[in-house]
């Protein structure tokens, strides 16, 4: 029996959960007809998310929400696999690297992008400044360790490469040009090596890199 | 042989893994001699952490930074402890309070708290979006603890101990008790979990903050790279903080004597001006705005017109008039040396958003270009009185005439 996803497609949170789904091969599937606004706003949703965010993960012992945590109870459906490390080093670099990228990869690029869609809160060009500094050191040193290693932790793909790799797809195609990320070529490197990968590349869209310098349309994000 | 945990003493994030380790019976240590900036600078740390952040554990078999990751490394260095649940599900749903409590709750306190104490310019409609997403953040975590003690099952683990610490964090530094009684449940949970021993161990006395801590004048520049740093910092107090001195939460009245109020004494009263605007009922023409240019005096006072640089982007009524809205509710630090009238003009959108406005002095005053965001948002040019067409704009934009400039007037607000 599948778990169901609550969320709307394309969504890079929901990413985490179905790309660890198939390396583990746990049946993950996406709710139908998920209406962004209104599906997560009903009685039975917020019973499940009081906070009424996506994604939400239905399983038969109750729902999970937060995508980091969502991804990994997925990885931990089957014993002793590769994506949860094979040792406590291992697994403490592993959890160290899925909140990094929450915290220094996501939240920054969250801070450059959202207000020039749109959301949360105005455009204010000193904030964004000190958004863009931060994202600079951040993948600065994330540059520096993918410098001498090709996944984040150990020798194959695991759980930090998956929810790092969705984080950093996010920037890339919504505002990171070229130009920006030339800078750390290793990330590049890491990410594009990533997205190829076939359980990666099922999942996301296909999307070509940022091109322009231009404000985006709130249209285009759904 | 004890682990060593890289961080000042009062860091509430080294306190995540502390406590941990107080329930697991691991031996974990805080350096000795560590110095904020110096010590997580030097080449060998930051081969442990390239970020140069804190905490970092140093184990025998490599070092680990990001303090939530660190907590869980020591909760799993004891097989079979009650801190990780007893389930799968109970796991997921530990680790969904420990990312819950990092996006929803660390963030927005950091984002109230940090430009308050300088780390980064304080722009109070930011402010206002990161309380309101607490308010939301916290009446989640309200709703659920309103039936459950503990975050996940009856007991104690890592959930507790990281959300813990990360509400402590906000207790004791800006969320007042007028604040956090809008979620007695937050409350009741923060301090039986401060209370246990495995806890004031580690943390020792909480005292609530009594007020919200005051805006510092100066902001760190945005290359500046303490900004960052200070983020993981400790609380530059022991674990007992001093008492706030009390003051507004509202933008701050400038102390110090104001310039404008050492200008040369004017015959133009703002206060005469604003009751004539105000009680003019009928003939405004003949009376107020008549009125207005017999007090009007060039020398201590200016009018400006100011045109918003953006109009394309206003394309929803409402959301437009918000925006001018929040433009004069963060020039009330002015209102003694203006007044202003704001047009929001069009009867399709894009509007285009105008304004008048009457400033004491000859130029716009300083403290308001520096304190007040929205100006550098719109342009502003100087009335030239001699102008016959410009004089008489003024006379229009006073009045709200409609059709002003050929359109409908959407809404015209006074700031008065």
């Amino acid at each position: 029996m599948a778990l169901v996803l609550h969320s709307g497609s394309g969504n890079k949170n929901a990413f985490k959960a179905l790309i660890a789904a198939e390396y583990t091969g746990v049946k993950v599937e996406l709710v139908k007809n998920f209406e962004m606004g209104v599906s997560n706003k009903t009685p039975e949703f917020l019973k499940m998310n009081p906070l009424g965010k996506i994604p939400v993960l239905e399983t038969p012992d109750g729902a999970v929400f937060e995508s980091n945590a969502i991804a990994r109870y997925v990885a931990r459906l089957k014993d002793n696999n590769s994506l949860c490390g094979s040792s406590l080093i291992e697994y403490g670099h592993i959890e160290q690297w899925i909140d990094f990228s929450a915290t220094e990869v996501d939240a920054n690029i969250a801070r450059w992008l959202y207000p020039r869609l749109g959301f949360g809160g105005p455009h204010v060009p000193v904030l964004e400044e000190f958004a863009i500094t931060s994202l600079k050191r951040s993948l600065g040193a994330l540059n520096t360790h993918l410098a001498a290693n090709t996944y984040l932790v150990g020798h194959s793909v695991t759980l930090a490469d998956i929810v790092m790799t969705c984080n950093l797809y996010l920037g890339f195609v919504r505002i990171l040009t070229k130009s920006f990320t030339s800078e750390f070529p290793h990330v590049e490197r890491y990410l594009w090596t990533m997205a190829q990968k076939e359980r990666v590349n099922a999942m996301i869209e296909d999307q070509e890199p940022f091109e322009g310098e231009e404000l985006l349309d709130a249209k285009c994000f759904k | 042989m004890a682990l060593v945990l890289h961080s000042g003493s009062g860091n509430k994030n080294a306190f995540k893994a502390l406590i941990a380790a107080e329930y697991t019976g691991v031996k974990v240590e805080l350096t000795k001699n560590f110095e904020m900036g110096v010590s997580n600078k030097t080449p060998e740390f930051l081969k442990m952490n390239p970020l140069g952040k804190i905490p970092v554990l140093e184990t025998p078999d490599g070092a680990v930074f990001e303090s939530n990751a660190i907590a869980r490394y020591v909760a799993r260095l004891k097989d079979n402890n009650s801190l990780c649940g007893s389930s799968l599900i109970e796991y997921a749903h530990i680790e969904q309070w420990i990312d819950f409590s990092a996006t929803e709750v660390d963030a927005n306190i950091g984002r109230w708290l940090y430009p308050r104490l300088g780390f980064v310019p304080h722009v109070p409609v930011h402010e206002e979006h990161a309380i309101a997403s607490l308010k939301r953040s916290l009446g989640a975590l309200n709703t659920h603890l309103a039936s459950n003690t503990y975050l996940v099952g009856h007991s104690v683990t890592l959930a507790d101990i990281v959300m813990t610490c990360n509400l402590y964090f906000g207790f004791v530094r800006i969320l007042t008790k007028s604040f956090t009684s809008e979620f007695p449940h937050v409350e009741r949970y923060l301090w039986t979990m401060v209370n246990q021993p495995n806890f004031k161990k580690v943390i020792g006395e909480v005292k609530q903050a009594e007020s919200v801590p005051p805006v510092q004048k100066k902001a760190a520049a945005p290359k500046e790279p303490k900004a960052k740093e200070v983020k993981k910092e400790a609380p530059k107090e022991a674990p007992k903080p001093k008492v706030e001195a009390p003051e507004e939460e509202e933008a701050p009245k400038p102390k110090p004597k104001n310039a404008l109020d050492l200008l040369p004494p004017s015959k133009m009263i703002l206060d005469e001006w604003k009751r004539l605007y105000s009680n003019t009922k009928t003939n405004f023409r003949e009376i107020a705005i008549k009125g207005f240019w017999d007090m009007y005096d060039p020398e201590g006072y200016s009018l400006w017109f100011c045109n918003y640089k953006y109009n394309d982007e206003n394309t929803v009524s409402f959301v437009t008039m918000n925006k001018v809205g929040g433009f004069l509710q963060r020039m009330d630090l002015c209102r003694k040396y203006a007044f202003g009238k704001m047009l929001v003009i069009g009867s399709t959108p894009p509007f285009k958003v105008k304004g008048l406005w009457l400033f004491r002095g000859q130029d716009i005053p300083k403290f308001v270009m520096d304190e007040v965001y929205d100006m550098e948002l719109y342009e502003w040019t100087k009335v030239d009185l001699s102008d016959e067409a410009q004089k008489e704009r003024v006379n229009a934009m006073i009045e709200d005439q409609e059709p002003f400039e050929g359109e409908e007037l959407l809404d015209a607000k006074c700031f008065k």
